[in-house]
Order: C-alpha cells, then structure tokens, then sequence
C-alpha cells in the first residue's frame, strides 16, 4: 500500500484504552496527499476515539504516528492543527451567537492591538466561502440563523482558513440532502487536486462509491482491512467486512421453541416519523432479534415498549394485560427491563458500587419502613455477582471500574434481582470485549431458557441471528420480514436491510 | 419508601388549609399600634401655627426598607396632616436614583410651592435640586447632604458622628460616676462598609478618648436582628467581663439583646443607636441603660419648615426672621430618667 | 430469577488491581473528610494559641455550636437538594417567611390561645409549602433550579416584607423562646435539634431508599428513570424536604433573636452552598456527605469566632473566608483523585 513519496499520515498500531474497555486495539492507517480515504465501521468500532487521536483531543496509550515520515506527537489540537490537520467534528463546534467570519478565524483572528479588523476578516472569509462554491453564505450573518448544510460549509471553511493538508470529515453527509452533498462532494474534488488529502467517515455506501479513492474498515477497535482501493473492491465485500466477525463466537444452540401463551404482544404499535405497525409476540423462552441499520428505527421500538417514549397508536401487552402507555413506571411494574443502548448513559450510576447499580430497580423490594436492609442488599448483590460471573467479584467497587462485559452484566442482574419477564436489550454487546461476548450470549440464553421473553437489537446481523429464535428484519420503520431464526441467512437480511440504501 | 404519593397530597392539603389562613392572617396583621393622637402642633407662643394659605409641598425619600426609614416616611405624613393648609404629595417610595429625579421634575413641572427631599444618593439629586430651586422652588434638603449649596434652600441634618459623641461622652459619664479602674468597653457597630458606621464609630472613639477610654472590642453586624445575635454572641465570648457596650442601632438591638439574654450576661451598661420604641421599653424595664437618638422627625420637620418657607415665616424661637440654611439635629441620650419625653418619637423597628 | 446455575468461566477480562491499605484508610468517612477534618483543626490551634481559655471554655464552645446550628439546618437540607442535581438559591428568603407567618399577631395570638406548638408547625408548614412550590416549577413546570429558586428568592423575601411591613416582629411567647433557647444536661436545645437533623440526615442519605434514590437521581437522571424511579416526583420532595428544614431553621432563628422578620436568613444560600460544597459535595450532583457539611457549617462558624476574639475587623475575616474555601476544595480534591486511582 505504500505509495512512496505522497505518504502523508500513517498510523501504526495504535492502542486506546478506556476504564475497562480497549477502545482502540492496534489500527494500522496511511493516507496519502491528494487522496479520500474512507473510514467505515459499525457504531462503536471506535472510529470516532481514532479521530480523537488524530486531532489531539485524545492521547493513545500505545503506537506511532508519523506525520510525512517524521514520527509526531499530538499532545493537544492546536499541535494537530499546526501540522495541518483539521477535522469537521459531527456536532458542529461552532459558537451560535458570532458571525460566519467570527467563527472561521476563531482562535487566529485578525486583529490589531486587540482590536478585531473586521473588514479584512470578512473579506478573507468571503474569499474562502467562494472556494468552497458558497459565496451565498454572507461572512456578517450569525452562525445561529443558518441551516445545517450552512453550518457545515462554515466548518469547512474554519478548517480551510488555516494551511491545511488533511481534512478529517466525520459523517458530514448525516445532515445534508442530496443536492448539497454533490455540492460537497465537488468542494472534495477540488481539495484533492490541491494535494488536501480527506478522511472521509459515513454510513452510506453509495458515497463512498462516488467519493472514495481507498477504504479501512474497522471493527471493534481494530483494522479489519485497510487501504483497500474502492474501485477493485465489491459493496458487498465491504458490507462482509463490516458486519462480519473478526473472530468467530461461539454461539450457544437455540432454545426448543415453545408453544406457550406469549408474554409479550406488541400490536400496531406506530410513532410518527419514527416507525409504524410494528406487531410481534414473543412467547416465554424465545428471544427475537430486530435487525436493521442504524436510524430504521429499531431503538426506538424498544424505547417505546418500555415506556420511554410515548406511542403514537398500539398497544403493548405482557401476560395478556395491557400496559398503560408512555411510563417506564408502569412497563417496569409490568415486568419489563431494559438495557438500553448507551450502558454509561442511560443504565448504570458510574460512580456508585456494583451492589446498589443491581439493586436500583429492586430498592422498594430490599426497604423496610423506608430503611434500606444493607445485609439483604449486599447477599443478593454478592448472589448475582457471583451466578453471572461478574469480575473482579467485588460488590463494592465502583461500576465506572468495570469492564464493558462485565458492566452490561451488572445492568442484566439488575432486571433479574427485579424479577422481570420481558427483557428488552439494545445493542447487548457494544463496548463489550471480543472475549467476553460469548459470556454475555450464553446469559441471555439461560435467561430466555428460565422462562423470560427476549428481544434482542443489535446492528450486526450475525450476532442477530445466531442469538435468536426468531428474527425481525426493519427498514425504514417498518417490519419486513419476521421468521424463524434457521431459516433465514445473514445475505437475505442485508439485502433487506440495505434495499434502497446500496444503489 | 417512606414518604410516598400520600404524604405529598397531605401536604397540598395542608397548604391549601395555610394559604387560606395566610390570607386571613395577613388581612388582620398591623403591627403598628395605634397612633399617639394627633395632638395639635405645638409651638413657642406664636402665630406660626395658625392656618395661613395653601401650600403644596412634594415629598420624595428612599424605599422604607427598615423600621427607620419607615418612621421617616410615617412621620412626616402624620405632620403633614396636622397643618390644614399642608398639601402634601407624596412620591413612591424609590431606591433608584434615577427614578427619584424623574420624581422631583414632575414635582417641578407640577409648580409645587416647596420640596422636601431625602435623596438616595446626595450627589446624584443635587442637579435635579438646583434646577427646582431654580425654578424658584424652595427645596429642603433631609439627612443625606447635597453636593453643592445652591441646591437647596434649607439642609436639615441627623448627626452621625454627633451621636458618637453622645454615646462616649455618655459612656464616660458612667466610668467617672461607677468609678471603674481599667473599664472594658465594647462597641457593636452597623454595616462597616458604610460612612455613616465609620462617622460614627470615629465620634465614640474621639469622645472615649476626651476621658483617657479606648474601645477594647469591637464588632461589626448588618443592621438586621440576626447578624446582631451573631455578633453579639461572639463577642461576649471574646470578653468575659464588659464593663459598656454600645451598640450602634436599635433594629439589629433585638438580636444584640436576645444574645445578653441566651447568655445571661447583663453585667454591664447597655447603650444603644437610633431611638427604637423597642430600646426606649426596655430604657423603662432598666433592661438598657440608655439609646442614642438619630430621631426619625427630620423629614417632619423638613415639612414644618418648608411650610414656613413659603408662607415667609421665622422660627419663632429665634430672633431672625427667616428659616435659618442648616439645621443639625442634636443626639441626646435617652435614658431612665427622661424616656417619657422621648418615647412619641421612637419609632416601631 | 436467583436459581440459575453457576457457570463461572474463569479468567477472561484482567481483573483491576485490589485497593491498597493506604486507600482503603482513605475512603473511610475521616479520609475523605481529611481536608475539613485539618482545617478545623488548624483553626482550633489558632483560636487556643491565640485566645487561650476564651476559645477553649465551655461557653464558647455551646456558642460556636448555637451559631453554627441555624446554618447548619439549612446546610443539611441543601446537602440532599444538590446531591439530587439541583441547587436552591431561596433558603434565606424561605426562612425570613418562615420567621414572618410564625410569628404575625394573628399566630402568636392563636399560639396564646392554644400552644406556642403553633409558631412551629407554622414556621415548617411555610416552609414546605415554598419548597413545594420550588419542586413543583423544577420538577414538572421544567424551569431551570437556578432561575425558579432565583424567582422565589425574590417572592418569599418580599412576601415577608409585606406580611411584615418590615417590621421586627418580637416572639412573645415566653413559653416559645424558653423551650428553645434553653438547654437540656448543659446542651442547648438548638445544638440537640442541629445534631438531630444532621444524623436524620445522615441516615436518610446512606440508609433510607430515599437516600439511595437521591444519588441515583443526582448521579444519572436518565438511568435512575429508566430503572423506573419516579425521578420528578422525588425531585419535587427534595426541595419539599429542604423547604422543610428552612422552617425549622426559622424557629431556631425565631429562638436565638426572639423575633421574627424579613431580614432573617440574608446570604444563607450562599453560606449554606459554600459549607455544602467545602464539604466534599458534587455541585453536579450524584455525590456528597452530610458530614462533610456539617464539618463545612463549623469550619466557617468557628473562623468567625476565631476573628471575633481576636477583635479582627469584618474585611479581614472575609478574605480569610475565601481562602478557605478554595483551600479545603483543593485539599479535598486532592485526596479525592487519589482515592480513585
């Protein structure tokens, strides 16, 4: 891959660790002057802590960059951007209440005494607006009143203002519409042919397609392929690569499907602009799988079952009774659970011991008169510390210490210690490291196997068939397909998936 | 969880219960006591008091936020209404200045015959004053000076630094008359930050000295009952024995007295600030040696004279037949033996 | 849901080094108070090396605690209302109301009739219905803390003044002042009721549910919802709960002063913020301890006592007053971050 002498950036080997996850566990990566590299991945593959690194915001805990042969160090942004690079961070870091210009030249402005000499700097901003094919965009207007589209240029144009020789765009497409991402992507063009080379991050195939000249795909904080020329590689070879598996797991055999009563019936159940007419059962003992792409709205499903957001029409059932809408109260009084997406978020008290994050659903239950009985509390922490494996095997310790897998095992004792029947889990193994999935997957099966309904998201579509019994594939809000888990393949459900998304 | 969804709803009952009490209770809470009746104006055996033509005075003080100011307010309406050739026009009480000038012009452009005015500020309505006077309107300056002398015609004055004076002087009266050796003398001042707190801390220091005294302790509260129970509670820690204390105001007195009582501590002479209708019960109880006066009647005699000013007449008492350009009021000490005649003054803190 | 087998597999994730004696002794209740722990201690060393036995009597010891209990009470409140994420900046004006409708002509006279008991649920019954109202405008009017508890600051002050007509209402109910201004076994009475909420609170923080949900709430609100607390309606009791100690504060204002007016409890919110977050509490809620605070409430109480006895002027003592905070906030931060790592 190496091209000799247009070598701008390469990094080697570059490792980030977080309070109990690897972040970033070895990525290879070269660009090259004049290229747009394309950076792909799943969310939290850890492309987003890769461009930390390479702008200065984070600071590797192993590897080398090199920066046109010279090994660098980039101990803060302001180095980044001394060497000329610039990133578009994917929420605009603009300041809402200054002008276009204020914001390009925030941080150099152009002043004299102290005083800002604001016609010069309104006159170097038009100039860079022009370049970039937006001389509509008036250098005096407040940054506030533009559109996201607008908002954008102005980023890139901050980034332009300085010298510049690499150009980190992170998913800078997300907000745009077609029209103003063909705008875009002639501003690239012409960058490229100045020697700019860009780091180009999105989801959507097709653009890279049009844009790309290499692609690295990353996995789970690795490099599962890099510097692949866009032109000689296959979509669907791209597609393998980023929901495929780095190493194969062991996926525990699937439940005997029952016949009982279900548990938990969900019927046309819609939210506006979100999804509509979902309907689905899933009987004690089954785990069903939602499949789809981020944004086809399958959180927001499992969102709105447990309550935390308001259904538009349908109903939600457990045990033939149904559960008044729009209270995670009344879900969890129901026997719902949920582990939701964003483990450090949403589920877990970070600076609070392992025993009170397992009790938090159950406090009523460990109470007397109000008074918390710290005995009880602590025998049945230790119990579920110890069925589920969860280590160190220390109740006391604060849960921000935890491993990924150990920390969604503690959100898991959690809704059991609780008692629930149906336990909604989103994206059950993000963040959770490589080795430790395998625990987390043999879980939910014992959990589906003691009578609890299972639904499973998750964005990789292996992981979705080889957890569950049965599988829904959404697209666009809506269920495409609903079958038993055998009998469909991971190629069908992308290409469900991916219809209308892979032109 | 012991406090569940009832105890809640029990209290919006119980405050519903309250609320309707509150307005009860604020309906019927005055705690003004009556008035002393509204005896005729007294004065030294001449016509002045005799009903001569009309005159339309404009009154403008500060916002009444503590028990003094209030008796400022209280004090010269109650005046005003004992004159019926008095029309007294009264500007809502303000603590901006810039608001109290605008009230001074439509004083002027309203051609009242005089102006009674304790600025919040004296530098800021000297321009406004100048210009009434000016406009051939007398004005009577009250308690806080103006920055120039042609702003107003007369300046009526309390006296800080005076009631300093008094309080030492008084103080040393006491050293002389128990004959105590090595005295301990403690003062509890008001907001130290202010001039009129430092006029009068530098008047008991000047007068303690004519008797060869120093104040041994001293600390400083914020005019509220409070910070002086704080204050006071630590200073009686800071001196075991306290031979006089003088303390510089009657409203924060409260609090200085309830910590004499908390701990006990009632060896020593009590002297307080201002005139209070609190300190003067307690001047008759012999719970407090003595106050010093910074009487509240400024204002009230601000309309007396500017009533005397426009109907062109003297102060009786005085040979000159003209109201003379600067009054400063005396600060007496009141104290067991002439409290009666000082009481009608004192105001509710 | 307890009787699954155990399937341990042994040694996947490398397990974090266990604490070592040295942090253990650290994360204790005196290690982490440490900073305040010698603070107050310095400041007693220099109030007895430089006041002797006026610093070290008995007397003035009862005084630094009788000044320090009033404080204190609000403190204590403030401890839950910050831990659980917010901030209430209308204690003073909460207790100048308390202090006013407890002891109006109609109250006292009611309290004549039948009890001085009367002034004191009163005080307490204004109290919570202030925080009430505070509760209800944070939790479910969504009004930022800062700017609903700004706007009662105003309205309860002025209410006060109204009630009032700024006067000094004086306590004449000597049955009132006598209970409470008095002392059992040498102790004042305003020293056991200070003592008695710092360990009520202390116990409801660390033993209660109630407790447990307050850090929950202040820690993560979006968890603590989606764990399915009732995360508004025990944001509301918070400041319930602190409009609640604001009254018995005014009582023991209402005590200490023997009189009732708007100008009681100026500053409070600031002093009471200072004592809660030189204590060790996360402004950002999610942390704190009411030892910590209690020991914050002393160290600026004693520091004026200190000064006073000094016969120190008022400036001197403020500057001081600022140098500690930010002095105990870095020693605390300090032994804080190591006990992290």
């Amino acid at each position: 891959m190496d091209t000799g002498s247009g070598k701008l950036l390469s990094m080697r080997g570059i490792v980030k660790l977080f309070p109990g996850v690897r972040a970033l566990d070895g990525i290879d990566l070269d660009v090259t002057a004049g290229e747009v590299h394309c950076l792909l991945g799943q969310n939290g593959a850890g492309k987003s802590t890769l461009i930390k690194v390479l702008s200065g915001a984070h600071q590797p805990d192993g590897g080398e960059i090199a920066w046109r042969g010279e090994p660098v160090r980039l101990p803060d942004p302001q180095a980044a951007m001394r060497l000329g690079i610039a990133t578009i961070y994917q929420e605009l870091d603009l300041v809402d209440g200054l002008s276009v210009a204020e914001n390009i030249f925030l941080g150099h402005e152009h002043a004299h005494l102290g005083f800002s000499r604001r016609t010069e700097a309104n006159r170097a901003a038009a100039a860079l607006l022009k370049r970039l094919g937006h001389p509509e965009i008036r250098p005096t207007t407040d940054v506030g009143g533009l559109p996201a589209a607008g908002k954008q240029i102005v980023s890139m144009a901050r980034a332009l203002s300085h010298d510049v020789r690499l150009i980190i765009m992170d998913e800078p497409s997300a907000v745009l519409d077609q029209e103003e991402v063909q705008r875009l992507f002639r501003v690239i063009r012409d960058l490229t042919e100045e020697e700019v080379a860009v780091v180009y991050i999105s989801h959507r195939l097709d653009e890279i397609r049009q844009i790309g000249t290499r692609v690295t795909v990353l996995k789970d904080g690795r490099t599962v392929a890099t510097g692949l020329p866009v032109a000689d590689t296959p979509t669907s070879e791209i597609i393998r690569l980023m929901t495929g598996r780095a190493i194969e797991y062991v996926f525990p055999p699937r439940g005997e499907t029952t016949y009982a009563e279900p548990l938990l019936e969900v019927e046309n159940l819609s939210r506006d602009g979100e999804f509509s007419g979902v309907s689905f059962q899933v009987r004690p003992g089954e785990v069903v799988g939602l499949a789809g792409l981020v944004g086809s709205g399958r959180s927001e499903i499992l969102e709105t079952i447990y309550g935390a957001r308001a259904p538009g029409t349908g109903t939600v059932k457990v045990g033939g009774k149904r559960v008044r809408p729009g209270g995670v109260g009344a879900a969890v009084a129901a026997g719902i659970g949920l582990c939701p997406e964003e483990r450090k978020s949403q589920a877990l008290f970070l600076g609070e011991p392992v025993s009170r994050n397992i009790i938090a659903a159950s406090l009523g239950r460990f109470a007397r008169g109000g008074f918390v009985r710290l005995g009880a509390e602590r025998r049945s922490a230790e119990n579920l510390v110890r069925e589920l494996d969860i280590r160190p095997s220390d109740v006391d310790r604060e849960a921000r210490t935890l491993s990924g897998g150990n920390q969604q095992k503690v959100v898991l004792a959690r809704w059991l210690l609780r008692g629930c029947k149906v336990l909604l889990l989103d994206e059950p193994t993000r963040g959770v490291d490589i080795g430790a999935r395998s625990e987390i997957y043999a879980l939910i099966h014992r959990l589906a196997a003691g009578g609890l309904a299972v639904v499973v998201v998750s964005s990789e579509i292996e992981e979705v068939i080889g957890l569950s019994t049965r599988v829904l594939v959404i697209s666009d809000g809506a269920v495409v397909l609903d079958g038993p888990a055998e009998s469909i393949d991971e190629h069908r459900v992308l290409d469900l998936v991916l219809e209308g998304e892979v032109a | 969880m012991s406090w569940s969804v009832r105890p809640a709803r029990k209290l919006l009952t119980a405050l519903g219960i309250l609320a309707a009490a509150g307005t009860l209770v604020a309906g019927c809470t005055s705690n003004s006591e009556p008035q002393p009746a509204a005896d005729a104006p007294v004065n030294a055996g001449s016509s002045n008091d005799t009903p001569g033509e009309k005159v339309v005075i404009g009154f403008s003080g500060p916002q009444a936020d503590h028990g003094w100011l209030g008796a400022i307010n209280s004090t010269a309406q109650a005046e005003a209404k004992k004159y019926p050739d008095i029309d007294l026009r009264v500007a809502e009480g303000t603590n901006d200045a810039s608001l109290q000038i605008s009230q001074i012009e439509t004083f002027i452009n309203d051609h009242v015959d005089a102006i009674v005015l304790l600025p919040i500020d004296g530098a800021a309505l000297t321009e406004v004053a100048r210009k009434a006077m000016n406009a051939g309107i007398p004005v009577v300056n009250v308690d806080r000076e103006f920055s120039s002398d042609f702003a107003s015609r007369v300046t009526i004055l309390g006296d800080n630094y005076g009631m300093g004076i008094s309080a030492g002087t008084y103080a040393c009266g006491l050293v002389r008359s128990k004959n105590l050796g090595n005295p301990v003398i403690a003062e509890i001042a008001g907001i130290d930050s202010l001039p009129l707190t430092q006029d009068r801390s530098r008047g008991f220091a000047d007068a303690l000295r004519a008797c060869g005294q120093t104040v041994d302790n001293r600390v400083a509260a914020q005019f509220t009952v409070e910070s002086g129970e704080a204050a006071a509670s630590n200073l009686l820690q800071a001196a075991p024995r306290i031979d006089i204390i003088w303390n510089h105001d009657d409203d924060q007195g409260v609090g200085v007295k309830a910590a004499f009582d908390n701990a006990n501590r009632h060896e020593f002479a009590f002297i307080g600030g201002a005139g209070s209708k609190n300190a003067m019960r307690w001047i008759q109880e012999g719970s407090m040696e003595a106050t010093v006066l910074y009487p509240p009647t400024q204002a009230a005699d601000g309309i007396r004279l500017a009533r005397l000013l426009v109907q062109n007449k003297g102060l009786s008492d005085l040979v000159q037949v003209e109201v003379p350009r600067r009054i400063v009021l005396n600060a007496p000490v009141v104290t067991k033996s002439n409290v009666d005649k000082y009481l009608p003054l004192g105001f509710e803190s | 849901m307890t009787t699954h087998e155990t399937t341990a597999k042994p040694g996947s994730p490398p397990a974090p080094k266990p604490a070592s004696r040295v942090t253990t002794v650290l994360s204790g209740p005196i290690g982490r108070n440490l900073g305040l722990v010698v603070a107050l201690a310095l400041l007693c060393v220099i109030g007895i090396v430089t006041a002797g036995d006026r610093f070290g009597s008995i007397e003035n010891l009862t005084t630094i605690l009788r000044l320090a209990s009033v404080i204190g009470v609000v403190s204590v409140g403030m401890t839950f209302v910050i831990i659980g994420g917010g901030i209430d900046l209308s204690v003073g004006a909460i207790v100048a109301l308390s202090s006013v409708w407890a002891t109006t002509l109609a109250t006292q006279k009611l309290a004549t009739d039948f009890h001085w008991i009367v002034m004191v649920f009163t005080a307490i019954l204004v109290g919570a219905g202030c925080g009430l109202v505070n509760g209800i405008l944070i939790a479910y009017g969504r009004i930022t803390a800062f700017i609903a508890t700004l706007a009662m600051l105003a309205a309860a002050r002025g209410l006060a003044e109204i009630i009032s007509q700024k006067k000094t209402q004086i306590v004449r109910e000597r049955g009132f002042v006598d209970f409470f201004g008095g002392d059992v076994a040498g102790i004042p009475v305003l020293v056991i009721i200070f003592a008695l909420v710092a360990v009520t609170g202390w116990i409801v923080l660390n033993r209660t549910t109630f407790g447990r949900r307050t850090i929950a709430v202040g820690g993560n609100a979006e968890a603590a919802r989606l764990a399915g607390m009732k995360v508004k309606r025990h944001t509301a009791l918070l400041y319930v709960l602190l409009g609640v100690a604001c009254g018995i504060a005014a009582v023991m204002l209402m005590a200490r002063t023997t009189a009732g007016t708007s100008t009681h409890g100026s500053l409070y919110e600031l002093d009471a913020i200072a004592a809660v977050v030189i204590g060790g509490t996360l402004l950002s809620g999610g942390r704190g301890t009411i030892v910590g605070t209690v020991f914050g409430v002393l160290i600026f109480t004693t520091l004026t006592n200190v000064f006073t006895l000094n016969n120190l002027d008022t400036s001197t003592q403020a500057v001081a007053k600022g140098a500690i905070i930010v002095v105990a906030v870095l020693i605390q931060r300090r032994f804080a971050t190591r006990e992290r790592t």
